[in-house]
């Protein structure tokens, strides 16, 4: 059940990379500021090669398995960090897997550079798509994109006439409207298309799209995940600390059988998401079943640990100053980005009884 | 109901494909392809309690004969030093098979061998362990009373020392198949003065016929009477039948209870996973009127991914026990117990979400098929005993706060 040697060495650089960049005030100056870039961090990040995890070697990637995308995930989620970097990575996959040659030479190493993706945050759905591809060139309006004006790639499906395709889209064709949200660590973006050039992906759309949903499902339960451990230690350390009526309040009954169930749940999603992260990394034919459990598992859990601890805190949980909004806000976005987990159940359902 | 096996063209030896694990699996279930009687489930509906103690019996010699029914002992006393993960593959063969569990023999099976492997004197092990192996002896506990439940610790059931002999006084409850049992393994307050309650506790091997030993069923509410109460008055348990020191007996029993938990609950989850299987299969084959219910099917399949996160919780907690049998590490346990018995209340209540009025409806019981049956509020009813059992869920979860996240007293 233990992580690989190599996985557990590399989240633990992950995570020293991250205090340090926690200690310096980087994620809280981000969040007051509501500035759309963490410089200090996305530079360090691709400094250290990060969007490069799971380029081929043969694009000057690191070639690693997609464990460590995961623990990279589950520690970002862990520190609350703004880097959009799980689109970029989603993308990086599809290029290798899909791209022609030439697609492959024009985005990996640019992606691998830290150049971020953006694709459709309602989800990798195929029905809604809203672009329109004629004479190599798109028209129509985007969804919502997640951290779409940070994207140098757009990844979309668009239709060619009767045909669904995916399709590549130089960011620098478009102009990114951008929709700020109340999580602060990520942003949405919408972009009219009048006739950009476009690159489209020979391979079937449903499988493209299939992929793509399996690695961000995984991507958002690992930073559920990551984000949940967090916020109950946070609020352990808390009740361990405040004192009212002449105690610590962790003494309090009704206040530990909260803690001890909100563990419960967080050991039992992670014991799902290391599976199902193993069965990804094997392609194996249940992957996508346990992608779909964990997305809603997991965000499910998050967002009930962030709810609770808000009201663990008391007054000072409602302040702008404690972090307990950075984590709610962020788990109350995870919970419905790319589809809320009615759709992933839904969806579980129709593979089960496929 | 007969307790009667199909027609064995041939001996079953698992045991001899012990170093090869895919031999051993599969002759495991060859062995339960003939032995598991076609339809007992169905036939156990309703049947009289002779009838179950006989079929309990006739299995637990079938599991003797190939001696996958003391697998885990030390070949010492009866066993096989079977491994964890052969215990596994037997566990999970049964489930495949729908195996009946031997759950007459629980307490006999797991909580008298980790007691005296541990703190049984030598002849206590070879007087009790030979007498479940070669006799089929029935154990059952003597713990809870009715002012020491969650409070365990403040039982005053009392075992006075007198010579070569304790005289006992007092009173138990929540025993199960005491009425059948042949031996007791009991607690009993043997220093009143101890500075701490759990200080003055004994643990004791109490004969059943001993003189002055009452027996009362108790009816529960699903009908059935698988638990007794006891009364003790002036009966006299020899000194030899005392386990470990006198006035120890609160570390040993906390020190037996929580693995073998474990163990139990591995099984029952892996039953619960297999009804689910069955239930795909019959939404394959023509889904059922519920399935097209959104809610009803958002359920199954949230109670599903649970499942499977409550099983790979075992199966860490097996690997855990691997390393280290007497599990004083892992925090796991408590965890489990939490998460089977809340699913498991939730899971049966979403089944008499699904079978509306007609679950309602007075159907025979069913024991000995785990807690699926699909008496659906026969499951319902009996999933409180999991999260009452073995401490209150509440005072497991107090325990969990306290002692895995540090929470202060």
């Amino acid at each position: 059940m233990g992580e690989a040697v190599g996985t557990a060495e590399l989240r633990e650089s992950f995570r020293e990379v991250l205090d340090d960049i926690v200690a310096a005030g980087c994620v809280r100056r981000h969040v007051d500021e509501g500035a759309s870039r963490c410089a200090p961090l996305w530079t360090k990040a691709a400094e250290l090669g990060w969007f490069a995890l799971l380029t081929p070697e043969s694009h000057g990637g690191l070639g690693l398995p997609r464990a460590a995308a995961a623990a990279l995930y589950e520690e970002l989620g862990r520190a609350a960090a703004p880097l959009p970097i799980a689109a970029a990575l989603a993308a990086t996959e599809i290029v290798s897997a899909f791209g022609s040659q030439a697609q492959q030479a024009q985005w990996l190493s640019r992606l691998a550079g830290g150049d971020a993706a953006a694709f459709s945050a309602s989800g990798p759905a195929l029905d809604d798509a809203s672009l329109r591809l004629a004479n190599a060139a798109l028209f129509g309006e985007t969804g919502d994109l997640l951290d779409g004006v940070e994207a140098a790639l757009l990844l979309a499906p668009v239709r060619d006439g009767e045909n669904l395709r995916w399709a590549l889209i130089d960011a620098a064709d478009l102009s990114m409207q951008r929709i700020a949200l109340v999580d602060r660590t990520r942003s949405l973006a919408r972009a009219r298309l009048d006739g950009a050039p476009a690159s489209v992906f020979s391979a079937d759309a449903h499988a493209i799209a299939r992929k793509l949903r399996i690695h961000m499902s995984i991507a958002l339960a690992c930073d559920s995940i990551g984000g949940a451990r967090e916020v109950l230690a946070f609020t352990i350390a808390y009740l361990k600390t405040r004192e009212q009526f002449g105690k610590p309040i962790g003494s309090f009954q009704a206040l530990k059988h909260r803690c001890a169930e909100h563990l419960v749940a967080i050991e039992a999603a992670s014991a799902l998401l290391g599976e199902a992260v193993s069965r990804w990394e094997r392609d194996d034919i249940e992957a996508e079943l346990y992608a779909l459990l964990i997305k809603a598992q997991a965000c499910d859990v998050y967002a009930a640990v962030a709810e609770d601890a808000v009201q663990l805190h008391g007054g000072i949980g409602f302040t702008w100053e404690h972090m307990c909004h950075v984590y709610l806000k962020r788990a109350k976005l995870n919970q419905v980005l790319f589809g809320a987990s009615a759709a992933y159940h839904d969806a579980a359902a129709r593979l089960l009884a496929a | 109901m007969t307790a009667k096996g199909k027609s064995e063209s041939r001996t079953f030896a698992p045991l001899a494909h012990r170093d090869d694990l895919d031999a051993f699996r599969n002759e495991v279930r060859n062995w339960l392809g003939a032995v598991v009687p076609e339809g007992w489930f169905a036939r156990s509906a309703g049947a009289p309690e002779a009838d179950y103690l006989a079929f309990q019996r006739w299995w637990l010699g079938e599991m003797q004969k190939v001696g996958l029914a003391t697998p885990h002992w030390p070949k010492d006393w009866g066993g096989e030093d079977l491994s964890l993960r052969h215990q596994v593959i037997v566990s999970e063969e049964m489930v495949r098979a729908g195996a009946p569990n031997p759950d007459l023999y629980v307490v006999s099976l797991y909580h008298l061998p980790a007691t005296l492997f541990a703190h049984g004197a030598p002849a206590q092990r070879e007087r009790y362990l030979k007498g479940v192996v070669e006799r089929g002896e029935i154990w059952c506990q003597g713990f809870s009373e009715p002012n020491a439940g969650s409070d365990l610790a403040a039982l005053r059931t009392r075992a006075e020392r007198r010579g070569d002999v304790f005289v006992v006084n007092g009173q138990k409850v929540w025993s199960s198949f005491a009425a059948h049992a042949n031996y007791c393994l009991l607690l009993a307050r043997t220093d009143p003065n101890a500075p701490k309650k759990q200080a003055g506790i004994s643990y004791f091997i109490l004969d059943m016929k001993s003189p002055g030993v009452t027996v009362r069923r108790i009816k529960q509410m699903t009908g059935q009477s698988e638990f007794c109460e006891l009364f003790f008055d002036d009966v006299e348990i020899p000194g030899e039948n005392l386990i470990g020191a006198e006035n120890a007996g609160w570390a040993i029993a906390q020190s037996t209870l929580s693995a073998e938990r474990g163990l139990i609950i591995f099984d029952l989850a892996e039953r619960m996973h297999a009804a689910f299987v069955r239930e795909i299969a019959a939404v394959r084959a023509a889904a059922p009127a519920w399935w097209a219910d959104a809610a009803l099917r958002r359920t199954f399949v949230t109670h599903y991914g649970e499942l499977q996160s409550l099983r790979l919780l075992i199966r860490r907690m097996l690997s855990e026990l691997d390393e280290n049998p007497e599990m004083g590490a892992s925090a796991l346990p408590p965890l489990i117990k939490i998460k089977w018995s809340e699913l498991l209340r939730r899971h049966t209540d979403f089944w008499l979400a699904v079978g509306g009025l007609n679950a309602q409806e007075d159907a025979p019981p069913l024991t000995g098929g785990g807690h699926i049956t699909g008496n659906r509020m026969q499951d319902f009813m009996s999933s409180y005993a999991w999260t009452i059992a073995g401490g209150a869920n509440e005072i497991i979860k107090t325990l969990i706060a306290e002692r895995t996240l540090g929470l202060p007293r």
